[in-house]
């Protein structure tokens, strides 16, 4: 199995474990749908996603899921407050043009909301533009820039800036080593490759 | 739905009925409801007849049947062909076959005719027992409703015990949403395109000219007329207004541009035929006066418009709020009669309403007769959706 797909099932369990047997729960960014096949696997919840791509809309049906072809910000708000017992964004933070309106109308729409993000101050990146001063392209980031969609070079530092500044509620965190699997104890902001957080209002 | 032959796959003169995946020759059948039916208006008929065609087998357990809903100018002759002579074949033949996207070696396929039709369902074209004449406007108002509790009767005389999908685009899609909030029980999925659930003031207004077009011809005669007589040249005028509403500028232009007739005068200041598009769209309306009543029209257009799932204050979830089917809607970007917006409102309001639905819109400049398109995404999608994960493995009877 290629890194890559070994790192998302990690990523799918630590979301998994947070998502409550049974919830409502919407996916920001589905792709073909793959993490909310497996929560309605293993957590029997009624998934829906959203994805701008016809392509991975088909795929999500023909997985059985629930899925909406649109943007999401405009999706979000033809829904009424707490619809979702769940908000999902996993990995698609760094792509979005509008971050925190997309985070806020999540916080409406859901109980909670969960944000999963590669951490961009993880040393090797840092030592990777340190030391190759070119953008960095590993296992994670396989392209180069001009075949890249737009990415905001996040780090677990400035999200929990971003929630204190917003006054939103960090319930829970999983940091996770450069593996995406021992969990990350210290220094996370240098040492975390993955992070996950669990937001309230 | 247009008379495009862009849609139509050509193929070898001979033998074209056995192009692989085609269902073939076809025989369209009629039922004949012997027990009055009472329509939305209160109006009744001693009964009633819908000619209906099928492809595939019904299953065992008589559950594996999709009911395909055809759209204003559409009838029961979806897919095949009725002789090995025919122009063309059924209207979505692309879409229905063995392993065509609506597979009929795994689905028995159900059209039928509307109510209030002519193409041999009972409608104002047809004979008034009682008179020995066409009922013209004597034939009770119909709507989408009874077009669907018409077809019920169909699939009950069938004996069908479960709808694995209602399939339809534009008054189709109406007729498939209708199905799933009539008969929740019955209705396991539903494919609407291209629909709404309401018309648009506009889309209302387009209706109402071609209305007027066929009245204001003195051949209508408050739709009194012989079966091959009456308001031909308002029924082709109506027509040709409304095939520009299922195409797209972009559409038109690429296919006529400012193109002259070559027989066109070699002057320009005459009103006789100049341009490739107005010798276009009188072939429209001349080919339509040939298979469709005048007076099925203003029936039929009018069902359309009274069409309301918001109808006496409701709003859509609550009109949704028996619905136990899974929906898809499908939008495409350039429908201009039925745009994106109003099919993407049925999904959402079907999701807030705890329904199980999604949402699709496909690229195509082709404008509201899209979903007639041969698209490998369409067909891809359609198939996901009618064959997704939890469809129940299919024993056939033989």
């Amino acid at each position: 199995m290629p890194r890559t797909s070994e790192k998302r099932t990690v990523d799918m369990q630590v979301i998994g474990d947070w998502v409550e047997p049974g919830a409502r729960v919407l996916d920001l960014g589905c792709g073909q749908g793959a993490l909310l096949h497996y929560l309605v696997q293993s957590k029997q919840v009624s998934a829906v996603g959203v994805d701008l791509d016809f392509a991975k809309v088909t795929a999500c049906v023909r997985r059985g899921l629930c899925a909406h072809q649109g943007d999401m910000t405009r999706f979000m708000r033809d829904f009424p407050e707490k619809h979702f017992d769940r908000v999902i964004c996993s990995r698609t933070v760094q792509e979005l043009a509008d971050p925190a309106a997309v985070i806020l109308e999540a916080l409406r729409v859901g109980r909670a909301v969960t944000v999963g993000f590669v951490n961009h101050g993880f040393w090797k990146n840092r030592l990777n533009a340190l030391l190759q001063g070119s953008k960095i392209r590993n296992e994670v980031y396989t392209t180069e820039w001009f075949e890249s969609r737009p990415s905001n070079p996040v780090t677990v530092l400035d999200f929990e800036r971003f929630c204190g500044a917003k006054g939103i509620r960090i319930a829970r965190r999983a940091h996770l080593a450069g593996d995406w699997r021992t969990p990350c104890a210290a220094l996370p902001n240098l040492l975390a490759g993955y992070a996950l957080y669990d937001l309230a209002r | 739905m247009t008379d495009d032959q862009e849609n139509v796959t050509p193929a070898p003169e001979t033998a074209r009925h056995l192009a692989p995946g085609d269902v073939g020759l076809v025989t369209p059948r009629d039922f004949v409801h012997r027990e009055p039916f009472t329509f939305r208006s209160g109006q009744t008929l001693p009964g009633f007849t819908l000619r209906y065609e099928t492809y595939g087998g019904l299953n065992a357990a008589r559950d594996n049947v999709i009911v395909i809903c055809h759209a204003l100018s559409g009838d029961h002759h979806c897919a095949g062909w009725h002789t090995p002579q025919d122009r063309k074949p059924g209207w979505w033949n692309n879409l229905i076959g063995a392993g065509k996207a609506v597979d009929t070696r795994r689905f028995f396929v159900v059209c039928a005719n509307v109510l209030g039709g002519c193409q041999g369902s009972s409608g104002p074209s047809s004979l008034n027992a009682e008179t020995g004449r066409p009922h013209g406007t004597t034939f009770p108002f119909v709507t989408i409703r009874d077009m669907v509790r018409a077809q019920k009767l169909l699939l009950d005389h069938l004996g069908v015990t479960g709808v694995h999908a209602v399939v339809g685009g534009s008054m189709g899609g109406m007729q498939a949403l209708q199905f799933a909030i009539e008969y929740p029980r019955l209705v396991r999925r539903v494919l609407a395109m291209a629909t709404t659930g309401r018309e648009s003031a506009q889309a209302i207004a387009f209706n109402e000219v071609g209305r007027q077009a066929i009245m204001q011809d003195p051949a209508w005669n408050r739709g009194d007329y012989q079966r091959d007589g009456g308001p031909r040249v308002g029924l082709a005028i109506a027509r040709m207004m409304a095939h520009i509403t299922y195409v797209s500028d972009a559409s038109m232009d690429r296919k006529f541009g400012r193109r002259k007739k070559d027989t066109a005068a070699p002057e320009a200041y005459t009103f006789d035929l100049q341009f490739e598009v107005e010798s276009y769209l009188r072939h429209q309306g001349q080919s339509f006066i040939n298979r469709f009543d005048a007076n099925s029209y203003l029936y039929i257009t009018r069902a359309l418009d009274q069409f309301d799932l918001e109808e006496g204050g409701l709003t859509l979830e609550q009109a949704f709020a028996p619905v136990e089917a899974e929906t898809l809607v499908v939008g495409f970007t350039s429908d201009w009669l039925f745009p994106p917006a109003q099919n993407r409102r049925l999904a959402l309001a079907l999701l807030r309403a705890g329904k199980r639905a999604s949402y699709a819109e496909l690229a195509t400049d082709l404008g509201h007769d899209s979903f007639l398109l041969e698209s490998e995404d369409l067909y891809a999608l359609v198939r996901a959706f009618l064959e997704r994960e939890g469809t129940e493995p299919v024993n056939y009877e033989i």
